[in-house]
């Protein structure tokens, strides 16, 4: 019965989002305060109805009611509790119920936490996000039904496959998904203001928040999808430039853009028209990741043809949304006031130049994901686009973005003395240089993209301590003063600085796990020894060990430092008997310097006897990464705090007679 | 429970429509007093950053006069726009109805309602019911194999049977070689062995399946699996055309309806399709007597019990024109089957008495009289 009734619900808030889809709309033209105000309504509805499906399929879940033909495609009645949870959105369909949910749980935010917002502004808005959700719950309903029964229930599900059971994993596609959806509200409020027609500073301090909002957990989404790779697929890799990474880094990319040239529309009331495409280009993006994750387009451009129905769908779904919402920017965009000018170095250059990179470097990041998928529709080629194509094309791009970045907060709105700036970050400019120097000499084989790369991280680095240190005159003022400054100063700003800071430390990351990654794989066999990075490890050999629902060979390794014992390391490879696989569990020996990583694999041939397969990396500052993604992620959690983006909820007056009219 | 949980849902989803005519305050902001709100604050946020010496004098200045420029021109464009607070309340009531409806509507189209959850922990008798039906192939198993003679040919088919269902098909096929090459077999040992080794490879006719299908046609050219294998073997090695016509010639062999023959037609038409035959229908061959393919595509689609009356007026169709034309053998073999799929074994014992009855004169290698044999045997005879 509960699976009936969460189909049921689908079906309520299809209905529902139908309705809200109209009448808000037509309330906000025809000045109808009612029918405006039902947008906060079914916006709430929506969501519980939404809710309700998607409990309703974890309750499936959880009771493995393998009746479900979702359930018992995906899940097990062995299974961790935890990881029958989380398979509620581990296949297409739970994974669109997720993205529908995310979708409403925004649109419900707006319902009720902006209380600030104009009412027809947030009636068109809401409207708007209940046109994506007519889509959304339609194509789901109609070809993706997570509550497709089963006549014949199967007595056990067929899914178990341990890969999969990975609490980083489990929680990525939510975090992800709060992201890249999320960026659908901004979207809908930048059509609501273009089918108003009024974009103004004000405006972009209303979507401010729920732009922050999106680009936080899309932060922290990506960051913790790489923090897997790094730890579960044993390959010591974090980044792999893969499709399905990609699809989600460049609504990132245009949505950092975003971030920043709202800032500019808010304060100078400049870039309206700029600010309203990128909302609506980063949207599309997620669409389009959307659509290439779920099409099938990736596993083959094949596959899609042969059962193009879903794709089809999405497809139509992403011409209808992104096309209609750039037409109506063609026409709308030109009527915008222009805002206040600018002369070229200013803080508005500073971050135009900021917008212009970072599009061009989405752009970059989309040519890379998208020529494989054409080329081998055209050609039948298959080809793979990785690590040297982006090394060369949207690394370049970056480095001059940083270099800008620690120049930017310096600059002041309007005119900036670019000289006087650069007179205050010698220092600064100085001691990267040194440091890019040094490193030099550290590592003379490196190269020099890198070298270069690691001396802008320090310079930027550097040069944002030392602006947040002007504004609070640290150590030029008392320290008591120093503080209470630092009290003062909007969160918004230091959420800024912390941002800002974040980004040098994933660089350092960045560069040190990338280009002085030392790797050693041999073929292994008790006694052998492998020197890397000043560490001597012995293989000891592999025992067997059993699992809960696994057997695992565990290769014990001896690390020495010097002479010096530093401790042992124990990579397995398991082997799940029922489910017919192995997963890889590498051994990490974490210091903030570089970890250290060992992983065992099978004898690979005959020939070499019963020699393993033992890799290890040793990869300097890699941590620095995931440290720099959570100073990220609390820069826009600070940043999202601060009251100023609460301004303009009036306090309604204590007592209401006031407001009757004099006689 | 269901209808009255989904009634409430809809109960829930009419009252969010009608929600905003309940609830008229609550506050609104328009677009003027919340922009001018945002200005007023920024105004502030100039002067707290003069004041701190972040940004100059002169900067503070030309900031503010920008930002009251700003707050004008907001004041301008909002002239008039009154907004009413009333009205439009039918087209939500109206709504409140259209919703629930619509949702039903949408309901019906995509669910399967009235269709119980089987929670996992519920479902312990089936689960207890599979486990011994395991338990007792190992049983049958064991037994079989300790067994000086190689154990009997009843029990390994039917021990593969039980394979078959179980999904274990590789198992079903090593049950099955113990037997086929036993003076006992029979030609439907055979293709049941090969069957087992299609399934087993994912549908693939592996050289053993196909050499099986050889056997079997030697033993019983009649054999309707035989011919269908071997058709499939045909179609997989590109013959298709030779699929197609071993299939035809099959089934104009018969006289009268076989419940086999919708495979084979629908075989047929699949094959026809790739070679640019005329499709054809049964009627093509042969005069149409019992269930119509169409009659049995639509028991598919029947619940249990419907689909038992279904079967029930059926049987007794055929019960009916036995009694006018008792002479058809393959009739009272139909009949004596279906009967004993509904579980009833004593009318089924009848019916394959008469049909022992116009054995003579058959062949001595005639299938028939196995089955008959094993039915009178099977029904307690």
């Amino acid at each position: 019965m509960i699976p009936e009734l969460g189909q049921f619900a689908l079906a309520l808030a299809l209905a529902v989002a139908l309705v809200q889809s109209v009448v808000p709309m037509l309330g906000a033209s025809r000045g109808n305060l009612v029918w405006m105000r039902s947008a906060q309504f079914t916006a709430l509805g929506q969501m519980v109805f939404v809710a309700g499906a998607f409990g309703a399929l974890m309750w499936a879940f959880v009771v493995s009611d393998f009746s479900v033909r979702n359930v018992a495609e995906n899940s097990h009645s062995l299974k961790p509790m935890l990881f029958k949870v989380a398979a509620t959105w581990g296949s297409h369909e739970g994974s669109l119920l997720l993205w529908t949910l995310i979708l409403t749980l925004f649109g419900a935010g707006v319902a009720v936490f902006g209380a600030n917002i104009p009412h027809a502004l947030r009636a068109r808005t809401l409207s708007v996000q209940a046109w994506i959700s007519v889509g959304f719950l339609s194509f789901m309903l109609f070809t993706s039904n997570p509550f497709d029964r089963l006549m014949a229930a199967p007595v056990d599900g067929n899914d178990l496959n341990p890969l999969l059971q990975d609490v980083g994993l489990a929680m990525h596609p939510p975090l992800l998904y709060i992201g890249y959806v999320g960026f659908s509200i901004v979207f809908s409020f930048a059509v609501a203001a273009l089918i108003e027609g009024r974009v103004d500073a004000a405006w972009a301090r209303w979507v401010r928040p729920w732009t922050l909002a999106a680009w936080m957990s899309l932060t922290g989404g990506i960051a913790l999808g790489s923090w897997w790779a790094y730890y579960e697929l044993g390959w010591g890799g974090w980044w792999f430039w893969d499709p399905v990474e990609n699809v989600s880094f460049m609504p990132w990319l245009l949505g950092t853009a975003l971030l920043h040239s709202a800032i500019v529309t808010e304060k100078r009331g400049a870039f309206k028209s700029w600010t309203i495409l990128l909302a609506i280009l980063t949207f599309s993006l997620s669409l389009l990741g959307t659509f290439i994750v779920r099409s099938g387009l990736l596993t083959s451009v094949h596959a899609f043809a042969v059962d193009p129905e879903r794709g089809v769908y999405i497809l139509a779904l992403l011409a209808l949304s992104i096309g209609g919402s750039l037409t109506l920017y063609a026409v709308r965009a030109p009527a915008m006031e222009g805002g206040g000018l600018f002369a070229p170095i200013s803080r508005e250059g500073g971050l135009l130049v900021n917008n212009l990179l970072l599009a061009t470097a989405t752009g970059t990041v989309l040519f890379g994901t998208l020529y494989p998928l054409f080329l081998e529709a055209l050609t039948g080629d298959k080809i793979s686009v990785g690590p040297p194509f982006y090394n060369a094309s949207f690394v370049p791009i970056m480095l001059p973005l940083v270099f800008v970045m620690a120049l930017g907060p310096f600059l002041t709105w309007k005119r900036a003395d670019l000289r006087g700036v650069l007179q205050r970050l010698r220092a600064v400019a100085a001691i990267s240089v040194i440091g890019a120097l040094v490193v030099w000499y550290l590592v003379t084989k490196g190269p020099v993209l890198a070298v270069l790369a690691f001396g802008l991280g320090i310079w930027l680095f550097l040069a944002v301590l030392q602006e947040w240190g002007a504004k609070i005159k640290l150590f030029r003022a008392p320290l008591g003063e120093s503080l209470r400054r630092a009290r003062n100063l909007p969160r918004a700003s230091h959420g800024m600085t912390l941002a800002h800071l974040g980004l040098a430390v994933c660089i350092f990351g960045f560069v040190g796990s990338s280009a002085w990654k030392e790797e050693v794989v041999v073929f292994a066999k008790p006694g052998t020894e492998v020197q890397i990075a000043g560490f001597d490890i012995t293989f000891e050999g592999v025992e067997q060990v059993p699992g809960p629902n696994y057997m695992a060979f565990r290769g014990t390794l001896v690390v020495m430092r010097d002479g010096d014992f530093v401790q042992n390391l124990y990579p397995e490879r398991r082997n799940y008997p029922v489910a017919r696989s192995q997963t890889t569990e590498s051994a990490i020996r974490h210091t903030l310097a570089g970890d250290l990583y060992a992983a065992i694999s099978e004898p690979a041939a005959e020939n070499t006897g019963n020699a393993w397969t033992l890799r290890i990396l040793y990869e300097p500052l890699v941590n620095f990464i995931w440290i720099g993604s959570f100073m990220l992620v609390l820069g826009g959690a600070l940043s999202l705090s601060d009251r100023r983006l609460r301004v303009g909820a009036p306090r309604r007056a204590k007592a209401p007679v006031a407001a009757q009219p004099a006689e | 429970m269901f209808w009255i949980s989904a009634a409430g849902m809809a109960l829930l989803a009419a009252l969010v429509i009608l929600l905003p005519l309940w609830r008229r305050g609550g506050r609104q902001v328009d677009h003027r007093d919340g922009a001018l709100a945002i200005f007023v604050d920024q105004l502030k946020e100039v002067e707290d950053e003069r004041a701190r010496g972040l940004i100059s004098p002169e900067e503070a200045g030309a900031a503010s006069i920008e930002i009251k420029r700003r707050m004008l021109a907001v004041e301008r464009q909002e002239g008039g726009g009154s907004v009413r607070t009333v009205g439009g309340a039918m087209v939500l009531m109206a709504l409140a109805l259209v919703v629930p409806v619509l949702a039903g509507g949408i309901y019906v189209l995509t669910g399967t309602p009235g269709v119980e959850s089987q929670p996992f922990a519920q479902r312990a008798g089936e689960r207890e019911e599979d486990a011994r039906i395991v338990e007792l192939a190992e049983r049958l198993h064991t037994r079989l194999s300790g067994e000086a003679d190689g154990g009997a040919t009843e029990g390994w088919e039917l021990l593969a049977q039980t394979y078959m269902k179980m999904g274990r098909y590789a198992d079903a096929a090593e049950a099955l070689a113990r037997i086929i090459d036993r003076p006992d077999a029979h030609s439907g040992h055979l293709t049941q062995y090969a069957e087992a080794l299609i399934a087993a490879a994912d549908g693939v006719v592996t050289e053993t399946a196909g050499a099986a299908i050889d056997r079997a046609l030697e033993m019983d050219v009649l054999n309707p699996a035989a011919s269908y294998y071997k058709a499939q073997w045909l179609e997989q090695e590109g013959r298709l055309a030779e699929a197609r016509e071993l299939l035809v010639l099959r089934v104009s062999q018969e006289e009268s309806v076989q419940p086999w023959m919708a495979f084979f037609i629908r075989q047929i038409n699949r094959i026809s399709a790739q070679t640019g035959d005329a499709p054809v229908t049964l009627s093509d061959f042969v005069e149409d007597r019992g269930p119509s393919a169409e009659d049995v595509e639509a028991a598919g689609e029947m619940s249990p019990e419907e689909r038992a009356a279904f079967i029930q007026s059926m049987v007794d169709q055929l019960a009916a024109r036995l009694e006018e034309e008792p002479g058809d053998l393959d009739g009272w073999l139909q009949l004596a089957r279906a009967y004993g799929v509904l579980g009833r074994s004593d009318e089924a014992l009848e019916a394959y008495r008469a049909a022992e009855g116009l054995l003579d004169g058959l062949a001595e290698s005639d299938p028939r009289r196995g089955i008959v044999a094993q039915g009178i045997a099977s029904n307690g005879g």
